[in-house]
């Protein structure tokens, strides 16, 4: 083992020892105080659900983060970018568009999941459109402010060299923005998870992670609801540490990075 | 000094007695939102008939996201209104509830159709789409399809089933070709919206052999073993049957019982008084006793219905007793 895995692995070994120790006191207590399972199944109890049911959890899977949250994510990032940057080239748009942006995205917009339900029917489609809605707007208002982040010595250096606005977007200001992109990626990849159980909640589909969790408390299958949760909380965890890892490679230079 | 002690034990004895018969506290949690599919309940309450009987009810309405057993077994409630699958599921899950009475001799559950679909008998559903109600309403409906020999899971020559939220929209919007509906509510949500009776097919689960029992009272098995919440439940019972026996005799009082209660306010007089009307025939004069062959037949739905998560796997011993009713016959 090197130097620099051991290392890790003592960074690691207390979050790892704390977590083995939640569920251990969890089996324990609902184990001591008879705990109706109905309130809150045992750790080992939602194990051997998860055990039982890997076919109906990946296929909830594919339904949920394949077919909506990665198409949508990426739809809503990429929309929300290309406006950022028509925002930039056409300033009346920008004072226009802005505010409203800002306005847009702090709302909860998870609540027109039934709207788009009622508009594009009963496929996946009203689920990818959440998504796009609820990743669009943090997209827009973090791309709009990292193309200013760049110096004014820098952009001035550019303009000296006589570079056009794309040559000093793709090797100037696009780079700066970077961070604030990532950022915006980030906050919308946790988005886009919430959106796409949520509206599953108020969707008409029979197959998904939110329709799982949703029914399953219904049908008193909590442990099945417990195993959905984990698989959601394991995915979205992985995806978050995956544009983390990108991140660092991408924007390298950044400060932040410096060790 | 013996004698004096023992008196005063007596009289302890007696004011807690006393004090016990004053009001003896039940809170009834509902398996939906104020409306007469409870009328009994709210006349009971409204006409004093509770009170009579000593006891003082807290009637808790429920909602799509409340699921009774649940409040059940956190303590939240001493007896609940639900429908036998979901008991028996609980039963199943370690949660032992059992049925103390059956207000509803009927099933209301039906499935309706918009008749332009071509849908004439259970035959045309192959490749229909079908609103389905889940968080455990969905059992009977998977217990149908398997009679049928309809797969539910979307694979052709089955049926394409959609998740129903509480509401008639897939049926107006016609992303459905039938959805699920109860005699005394959504069936009358749809004429209500301007659609025609003769535009419409139903289908009742009661007529198609898979009905299983509705709205029943279920409490904890454990606090049967007390002789005196045996005592108290049987109180309630008979003073709530008073009350949906009223409902019958007298609806008017009973749809002003049931918007009274209405925290809400989104209950509508002339809805109301449509479902204390079909209400009515559910319940169909019952006392209150639970027909044993009725169960049976909930059980053995449940059991031919299979899935992912089945209601149940193995027959339920005990899910059911009339030690209450009993009691309650016995009362003046």
């Amino acid at each position: 083992m090197t130097r620099s895995a051991t290392s890790k692995l003592n960074d690691m070994l207390p979050a790892i020892l704390f977590g083995v120790a939640v569920l251990v006191v969890w089996e324990a207590v609902v184990r001591a105080f008879h705990i109706a399972p109905l309130l809150l199944p045992p750790p080992s109890a939602i194990a051997a659900r998860f055990v039982h049911s890997i076919p109906t959890l990946a296929g909830d899977f594919w339904e949920t983060l394949v077919k909506a949250v990665l198409p949508g994510w990426a739809l809503g990032s990429l929309a929300g970018l290309l406006v950022a940057l028509l925002c930039d080239r056409i300033p009346f748009l920008r004072r226009g568009l802005l505010p409203l942006g800002n306005f847009m995205s702090v709302l909860p917009l998870v609540g027109i999941a039934p709207i788009m339900v009622m508009w594009f029917g009963t496929g996946v489609a009203p689920n990818i459109a959440v998504i796009i809605i609820m990743t669009f707007f943090p997209m827009l208002v973090n791309a709009t402010a990292g193309l200013q982040a760049s110096g004014h010595l820098d952009r001035d250096l550019m303009r000296s060299y006589g570079a056009s606005w794309g040559q000093a977007l793709i090797k100037l200001r696009l780079p700066a923005a970077m961070p604030f992109i990532f950022n915006a990626l980030k906050i919308n990849s946790t988005l886009a998870m919430i959106g796409a159980i949520v509206a599953e909640f108020f969707g008409t589909r029979i197959v998904g992670m939110g329709f799982r969790i949703q029914t399953g408390s219904g049908a008193q299958a909590l442990d099945l609801v417990w195993s959905e949760i984990t698989v959601a909380a394991v995915t979205g965890s992985l995806f978050y540490a995956l544009l983390v890892l990108t991140e660092r490679h991408v924007t390298f230079w950044h400060p932040s990075y410096r060790t | 000094m013996k004698k004096l002690l023992m008196t005063a034990a007596a009289a302890g004895a007696l004011m807690l007695g006393a004090g016990g018969a004053s009001a003896e506290a039940v809170k009834l949690q509902l398996k939906w939102v104020t409306q007469a599919q409870f009328a009994g309940y709210y006349v009971a309450q409204e006409k004093g008939y509770y009170k009579a009987a000593g006891l003082d009810v807290t009637i808790m309405p429920g909602g799509p996201d409340i699921n009774p057993e649940q409040v059940l077994a956190g303590g939240g409630a001493d007896v609940i209104v639900d429908w036998m699958p979901s008991a028996l599921a609980s039963r199943e899950k370690g949660s032992p509830v059992v049925n103390i009475a059956q207000p509803f001799k009927h099933s209301g559950l039906m499935l309706t159709c918009r008749k332009e679909t071509g849908i004439a008998s259970p035959a045309d559903f192959k490749n229909k789409t079908l609103g389905v109600w889940f968080f455990g309403n969905e059992y009977p409906f998977m217990a149908w399809m398997a009679k049928l020999g309809l797969k539910t899971d979307g694979s052709d020559g089955g049926v394409k089933v959609l998740k129903q939220n509480f509401n008639v929209d897939p049926l107006l919007q016609k992303q459905a070709d039938c959805i699920s509906t109860m005699t005394y509510n959504e069936y009358h949500q749809i004429l209500e919206a301007g659609v025609k009776a003769d535009d419409l097919v139903t289908f009742k689960y009661e007529d198609q052999g898979v009905a299983t029992l509705e709205d029943g009272l279920y409490v904890l098995q454990d606090k049967l073993k007390d002789p005196k919440f045996v005592d108290t439940m049987a109180k309630f019972v008979k003073a709530s049957m008073k009350g949906w026996n009223d409902m019958a005799t007298d609806p008017k009082a009973a749809v002003a019982a049931v918007l009274k209660n209405d925290a809400s306010g989104s209950q509508t007089e002339a809805h109301q008084t449509t479902m204390v009307d079909e209400v009515s025939k559910l319940v169909d004069g019952s006392d209150g006793t639970l027909d044993p062959t009725a169960a049976e037949r909930t059980v053995t739905t449940l059991l031919s219905a299979g899935g992912e998560a089945p209601v149940i796997t193995k027959k339920p011993d005990g899910a059911w007793t009339d030690v209450v009713t009993k009691a309650a016959m016995a009362m003046k």
